[in-house]
């Protein structure tokens, strides 16, 4: 709906702009063409007074200048001079037809218009009047008879004659762009639902038919393509779980006959220490089993989650707590950092336990040697996420398996060969993240050692 | 104790080896009644005619599920169940425990566990009249008696108020392990237990003002910085 409305916003501003554009350069082009069209040096004004200027009294009549004259000549003018008694005095051209002799009156009636229907100009001179005639029919005569008070609002009717056409082009571009909205307005719709990977259906009709056609066929196809994504997810995980499934009664076979070997007393203790290998084999190979099915659930997203509001302090406490009372191998030690205590998040406990013990464990097992291991607990400054963070000093990651680690042991993401142990503890942890809308970091530390921090959305105040 | 031994049970399981497996386990336990079935047909034929005193379920069976077939057990007979799975989702553990299963166990599974889980469940269902007690022990010179609330020194006898009770209670049944603050406040005040840290502080200095010979300088309810509590106990693992 926002986008709709600042397409419209866009239409009538544009429109607008260009109109404004168009009346400013018309004016500009009225202007130069009256310009050019009325004061050039031969206007009928600029051609009388010429004259007037250039004709002089000599010996009982008139000399005309010959440039003057030259004018008169290529304007195709004549010209006489109408002395004080009424009489013509000097002529140029002159037409035949016209009188020799005006009255007040006929001065008075030509000078404002036409003498018989030559266009004439008068000028005033030393001797008289100087009056010039062009060719019928070359020129019109206009006069313009205005009130002083209409010319001086002129600059005020100019404005609000602007402002009176922005106004029907601001309408007029309504109209037209609301029109145009509606017929575009469920293809907007269709192409944000698509957006949002939802079915779309549009009735193709109107000019845009063909564009809601092929939005309904992109939908169509979209949804067939994650339908068959979706399937075949499924198929993964079911065939693993599947799998599991049924490993885990041969299994419990294996593990029920040699733990029942190792604790039978009749029996040599080397075979019974062998039994006990087979034994403790078999609950690895269970572990295994468990977790891959976790893994491949999580990774096909089909995992559910049984959420609830948690402290990430007590979580930590109680991971760490519970590896310590498992026994911790003497150079290893276990530390609380920074425990951010309000930090809340809403998230499966268990799976979070899970992923933060693999973090932990994950620090012991890449460390034989031992190192020190400390926990802590932070909350973003605005309180949007937080982190729980294991920072370890012992042998870190080489920088170019850091990405690798968090891809399944046999994707073909992975680059590297897969260390000893399964590997699912960190693809695991991460992928229990991601569950939560929160991710795995993997860093090696500034001086030496690993720092994981698996970072979560945080449970909104309420 | 002797007589749980004589109870009839019936392991309901489609895999022959694993059903001989369990068998055996049991009878060298010293159960003697027991009784097979591969499918639900046979096992409800079984339960109507021998009536064992508990079943072993497997869910996936030839002829059905483990869940349907409890579902029609249950119209007429409450006997105890306990599923032996090999789905180890928490949906179907939930579900299983949800219709009235008394316990649910993923193969693959250790003996011992099981027979750990067969034995608590007779025993719950058919020796209910057997008191549970509370514990007594013994910590330095003094003993701490929980069934009576009492720690008696050599020299008197100091009662303990509730809440002292409930969390000697949950340092004994963790003893010589760690115990979160976390967890020590859930136990007193349940779920809605934040900001009881300091109130839990004040509780853990009366406790070993009874159970210290120098409540300063404690030797039996150590304090694990960061993290807790833990309650060593002599005398056991």
């Amino acid at each position: 709906m926002g986008g709709t409305v600042r397409i419209l916003n866009r239409f009538i501003g544009a429109t607008m702009l260009i109109s404004l554009s168009l009346l400013v350069l018309n004016f500009l082009l009225l202007l130069i063409w009256v310009r050019t069209g009325t004061v050039e040096g031969n206007s009928p004004a600029a051609v009388v007074r010429h004259t007037a200027e250039g004709l002089h009294a000599a010996n009982e009549g008139y000399v005309l200048e010959a440039e003057t004259e030259a004018l008169l000549d290529d304007q195709q003018v004549w010209a006489m001079l109408i002395g004080s008694a009424g009489q013509v005095t000097w002529e140029h051209s002159l037409p035949d037809e016209l009188p020799a002799h005006y009255s007040l009156t006929d001065v008075a009636k030509f000078s404002m218009s036409y003498l018989m229907d030559y266009p004439v100009f008068v000028w005033e001179h030393a001797e008289g009047l100087m009056v010039i005639g062009y060719p019928k029919d070359s020129l019109v005569k206009y006069q313009h008879i205005l009130p002083t008070d209409w010319v001086k609002n002129l600059p005020l009717r100019a404005l609000l004659l602007l402002i009176g056409n922005l106004v029907l082009v601001l309408i007029v571009a309504l109209i037209i762009g609301s029109r145009l909205l509606l017929s575009i307005r469920p293809l907007t719709q269709g192409i944000q639902a698509l957006a949002a990977d939802r079915e779309v259906q549009l009735e193709p009709k109107g000019m845009l038919a063909d564009l809601a056609q092929s939005v309904n066929h992109a939908s169509s196809l979209l949804h067939q393509k994650n339908a068959s994504l979706k399937s075949r997810d499924e198929a993964r995980s079911n065939w693993i779980a599947g799998i599991s499934h049924d490993i885990r009664t041969p299994l419990s076979m294996v593990l029920g006959y040699a733990s029942e070997l190792e604790e039978h007393h009749e029996i040599p203790p080397l075979q019974r220490k062998h039994a006990g290998i087979i034994r403790y084999q078999a609950e690895k190979l269970r572990t295994l089993v468990s977790d891959l099915n976790l893994v491949s659930m999580l990774e096909y997203e089909m995992q559910p989650l049984t959420p609830k509001a948690l402290r990430l302090a007590a979580l930590t406490r109680q991971v760490a707590s519970d590896i310590l009372n498992a026994g911790l191998e003497p150079s290893f030690t276990l530390e609380m950092d920074d425990i951010n205590e309000t930090a809340q998040i809403y998230g499966d406990e268990r799976l979070l336990l899970r992923a933060m013990t693999n973090l932990v464990h994950n620090a012991i097992r890449h460390n034989p040697q031992g190192c020190d291991i400390r926990l802590r607990v932070d909350l973003a400054e605005e309180k949007h996420t937080c982190r729980f963070i294991v920072l370890d000093n012992g042998r870190g990651i080489p920088p170019e398996e850091l990405a690798d680690v968090l891809e399944l042991p046999f994707s073909a993401n992975r680059k590297y060969a897969r260390p000893s142990g399964h590997g699912l503890g960190l693809p695991m942890a991460s992928r229990i993240a991601k569950a939560h809308r929160g991710r795995l970091m993997l860093t090696n530390g500034p001086a030496a050692g690993l720092t994981a921090e698996l970072e979560l959305p945080c449970l909104e105040a309420r | 104790m002797e007589d749980l031994k004589h109870k009839k049970l019936l392991i309901v399981d489609d895999e022959y080896d694993l059903r001989e497996m369990v068998e055996g386990f049991l009878r060298k336990e010293g159960f003697t009644r027991i009784f097979q079935a591969a499918t639900c047909v046979e096992a409800q034929r079984i339960i109507r005619s021998a009536k064992p005193d508990l079943v072993i379920l497997d869910i996936m069976l030839p002829d059905g599920d483990g869940f349907s077939l409890l579902k029609s057990l249950r119209q007429f007979s409450s006997v105890p169940v306990l599923f032996l799975s090999a789905r180890g989702e928490d949906e179907d553990r939930l579900l299983g425990l949800g219709l009235g299963a008394d316990d649910y166990m993923v193969k693959p599974f250790l003996p011992r566990e099981l027979l750990l889980r067969l034995s608590a469940i007779l025993r719950r269902v058919y020796a209910p009249f057997r008191q549970e007690q509370r514990p007594i022990f013994q910590l330095g010179r003094r003993v701490i008696d929980l069934e009576s609330g009492i720690v008696r020194t050599p020299s008197e006898d100091v009662s303990l108020t509730a809440k002292e009770l409930v969390l000697l209670t949950k340092f004994y049944e963790n003893r010589n392990r760690i115990v979160t603050n976390d967890a020590l406040c859930q136990a007193a005040w349940s779920d809605d237990y934040y900001g009881y840290e300091n109130t839990l502080m004040v509780h853990i200095r009366r406790i070993r003002e009874k159970i210290e010979e120098l409540p300063s300088n404690p030797e039996h309810l150590l304090t694990v910085r960061g993290l807790g509590y833990k309650l060593l106990v002599k005398g056991e693992e």
